[in-house]
């Protein structure tokens, strides 16, 4: 009996590594996404949108005859996870090229990795500006930008110009540093970095809103930090008074205290960065408090999401967020991407599982037009890429300080009688904005 | 005569790894394992030796890590000055606390050492102007290759060892241990365990606050979620600590090989071979079973750790005379 399932286990192994065998000529793909953890959710849409993106290009025939493999790996959105992850994926599946990251620190990890080998890295998510800045990887860029942060504190003119002068100095030494790291640069990004993801709310407030003072609400991560400072940029640029910014530690349970404070600096326009809980949340206490502001804003993220109605109830009627994508876009592919996801596995996708489902489209078009699977070539092919996906056209340009960054149109979107609509710029706009808002009236 | 040699052996096959396993990969496993040896002696030190449970190791790791970080963002120093002065900064933060809060005892010390946990993470968030709050610190790498930081961490771990092995050689050591097992009757014996428990504290402190500045060396980036991380860091410390023998020399050097083995082989799904093996048998059931428990894998992980306390509370280390004994009988019954 002993020896029968010895030799039984014997014959499961080998029969478990044959297969390996035959599927050597698959091109493998690797991906880093958080499958557990707080980001999980995200993760799970991304994944299963890569997924069923791989599918769809296996089912057609593949890449130049040979079939993708996807090899998906869980960050648990920690860097020293993501990065175990990379290493793995490089040194040992022999992947070709890395999709995926999710939060902004696992991208960082994973970046280090793929510039320390020249390895290329399709970025679909990870959003802190400087991903896409190769001067932000070298020792003095990030030596001058801590010197324009003291700038900012410096008041006398002299003393500024001094400042100035050595940060100038400083940043021709780091363009030495760039042009020596350039080659090695294999980092593309398919998402606008989230200085961006306001771009065309800031057109909407403009000239629709002209909000006079705003209250910023953001949660405590680089996402909310960084998406926050920006848009503090945006409205001293636009004129508007910054009565507060606040940030919170994702997953409060109590927003009434610091709703309070808002409801009591009485701003126009209220702008939230924040998941889906807390977005439920911030919006149901407001309602309780009965704020009565001008606008409700979010920035994408929680605001988005197919489960923000259903958590916030009527709380989320008529909020207005910013956006990058709606399957209502005419981008070819959008709504069947919407559909299939939804038959498929029965839940919504929204900006997050497109960009996931582009990224990977972009990836074998990439290895479709790549002289060899060397890494040199990938991020030949990666930086000609000009394609349209779901997702939008995609093409890697460089600008201000960044390269390979794809520049997308962001949207506002409005969430009218529960369904999420374009309102803004007018030539994507499906449904007209409504604005003024009354609140309370709204809410009864 | 054979146990004495083990660590010696130990050692020169570490020396010899990453010459003979060129992958990235388990290189940079090793230099994790080697980082969770210096935070875990450090931790056993303090916790295992003195039994002053704490619960806070992430304070001053991430003190460590941000001293590194902003010596090259605010001065242009190199971050590698850090692995000195992080242990510093890692002191001046244990020294005030260990000062105040070593009137407690017990487990009122632990969630002391909680709050200094969750107190330095809300300080490295709100403070924008210093630590640049959640934007975290993005550091260039100073080697491609992985070997100079794999010995660099193997030179801190052995050192890390050494430390605690001299420390706990020395006076010192009766004392802590005196501590540990009375205080009361250590007092009375006239040992000012105040005084002490903050030696004991500090060394702890500064060990675990290099291998923080070790940390920001190696993966280039943090933030305040990441290396003041109350689960990541700090309950990982305790783990690697129990895992290997709670108040043993080598303990947590097995520890931190094991957690950092088995939390990639429950991660990866046993390197792949679940998932491959479960293709083989060609079964829709054992596909599926197969890919909930590559999914459920941080579960497996906790249960497995939950086992290991219950069935080897005296860690892999101290409790090894019992793990030989229960592999010999096995082996009697089998054969």
């Amino acid at each position: 009996m002993k020896r029968l399932s010895r030799i039984l286990l014997l014959v499961f192994l080998l029969g478990a590594f044959c297969p390996s065998v035959f599927a050597a000529e698959a091109i493998k793909v690797g991906v880093i996404l958080p499958l557990t953890g707080k980001q999980a959710k995200f993760g799970e849409i991304e994944k299963q949108s890569f997924e069923m993106a791989a599918e769809e290009i296996n089912a057609k025939g593949g890449v130049n005859g040979k079939k993708v493999e996807l090899l998906i790996e869980d960050t648990q959105g920690k860097p020293d996870v993501a990065r175990s992850a990379v290493e793995k994926l490089i040194s040992q599946d022999k992947v070709v090229i890395i999709g995926g990251g999710y939060t902004s620190s696992e991208t960082y990890a994973a970046a280090g990795v793929a510039l320390n080998k020249g390895f290329p890295f399709l970025v679909n998510t990870g959003s802190a500006d400087n991903i896409t800045e190769p001067s932000a990887f070298t020792p003095s860029g990030q030596r001058a930008e801590a010197m324009r942060k003291k700038l900012d504190g410096e008041k006398d003119p002299a003393k500024k110009a001094e400042i100035e002068k050595e940060i100038a100095k400083i940043e021709q030494a780091a363009d030495m540093e760039v042009k020596a790291l350039i080659d090695r640069f294999a980092i593309f990004r398919l998402n606008p970095p989230v200085s961006e993801y306001a771009g065309s709310l800031e057109s909407f407030l403009a000239e629709v809103v002209k909000p006079k003072t705003v209250a910023i609400l953001h949660e405590n991560s680089l996402f909310g930090t960084s998406g926050a400072r920006e848009f503090e940029e945006s409205c001293k640029k636009l004129g508007i008074k910054i009565l507060m910014r606040e940030s919170y530690d994702a997953g409060a349970v109590d927003f009434k205290p610091l709703l309070a404070k808002v409801k009591q600096a009485d701003p126009d326009l209220v702008y939230m960065i924040s998941y889906l809980l807390d977005a439920s949340l911030l919006m149901r206490h407001s309602m309780e408090l009965k704020m009565n502001p001008k606008l409700f804003a979010g920035a994408a993220a929680g605001f988005t999401l197919p489960e923000f109605p259903q958590n916030a109830g009527k709380a989320s009627e008529k909020i207005i967020s910013a956006d990058l994508w709606h399957q209502s876009l005419p981008f070819p592919g959008a709504q069947e991407y919407y559909d299939k996801f939804r038959k498929k596995y029965n839940k919504d996708t929204e900006y997050h599982g497109a960009e996931a489902y582009a990224a990977m489209y972009v990836i074998a078009d990439v290895l479709k037009r790549a002289k060899s699977m060397s890494p040199k070539d990938i991020k030949d092919a990666l930086s000609k890429t000009d394609m349209m996906t779901v997702f939008g056209p995609v093409k890697f340009i460089s600008y201000d300080k960044k390269v390979n960054q794809n520049k997308l149109d962001t949207y506002v979107v409005q969430w009218i009688n529960g369904k999420l609509e374009i309102v803004w710029p007018k030539k994507s706009a499906k449904a007209k904005y409504i604005y003024p808002v009354d609140w309370i009236k709204e809410r009864q | 005569m054979v146990k004495k040699a083990v660590p010696f052996i130990a050692l020169a096959a570490l020396l010899v790894f990453p010459l003979v396993v060129k992958s990235d990969y388990y290189q940079h496993l090793m230099i994790l394992v080697l980082m969770w040896v210096v935070i875990g002696s450090a931790w056993n030190l303090i916790a295992g030796y003195t039994g002053q449970v704490s619960f806070g190791d992430a304070a001053f790791f991430g003190t460590g890590a941000y001293t590194a970080g902003l010596l090259v963002t605010k001065l242009g120093w190199s971050a590698w000055w850090g692995l000195f002065f992080g242990g510093i900064t890692a002191v001046l933060i244990a020294m005030p606390f260990g000062w105040i809060c070593f009137r407690l005892r017990g487990a009122y010390f632990a969630l002391a050492t909680l709050a200094l946990n969750e107190i330095m993470r809300h300080i490295a968030t709100i403070w924008e102007k210093l630590t640049y709050g959640m934007l975290g610190i993005l550091i260039v790498q100073t080697f491609a290759s992985k070997l100079p930081y794999y010995y660099i961490s193997l030179a801190l771990a052995v050192i890390s060892l050494i430390t605690v092995r001299l420390v706990m050689r020395s006076k010192y050591g009766y004392y802590f241990l005196s501590i540990r097992e009375d205080q009361d009757a250590a007092e009375s014996m006239g040992i000012n365990t105040h005084h002490y428990k903050m030696i004991s504290l500090v060394i702890a402190a500064a060990l675990t606050g290099v291998a923080g500045a070790l940390y920001m060396n190696y993966m280039g980036f943090i933030d305040p979620h990441v290396v003041f991380s109350l689960h990541d860091i700090s309950i990982m410390a305790i783990l690697v600590g129990i895992v290997g023998g709670v108040g043993t020399q080598y303990g947590p050097a097995v520890g931190a090989f094991i957690m950092v083995a088995v939390q990639e082989l429950f991660r990866t799904g046993g390197y792949g071979l679940i998932s491959k093996l479960a293709k083989a048998s060609g079964s829709e059931t054992i596909i599926s079973l197969s890919e909930f428990i590559t999914k459920a894998h941080v579960m497996g992980f906790g249960i497995l750790v939950v086992v290991a306390i219950l069935f080897l509370p005296n860690g892999v280390v101290g409790d090894w005379n019992k793990i030989t004994r229960l592999v010999l009988q096995k082996k009697i019954k089998g054969g």
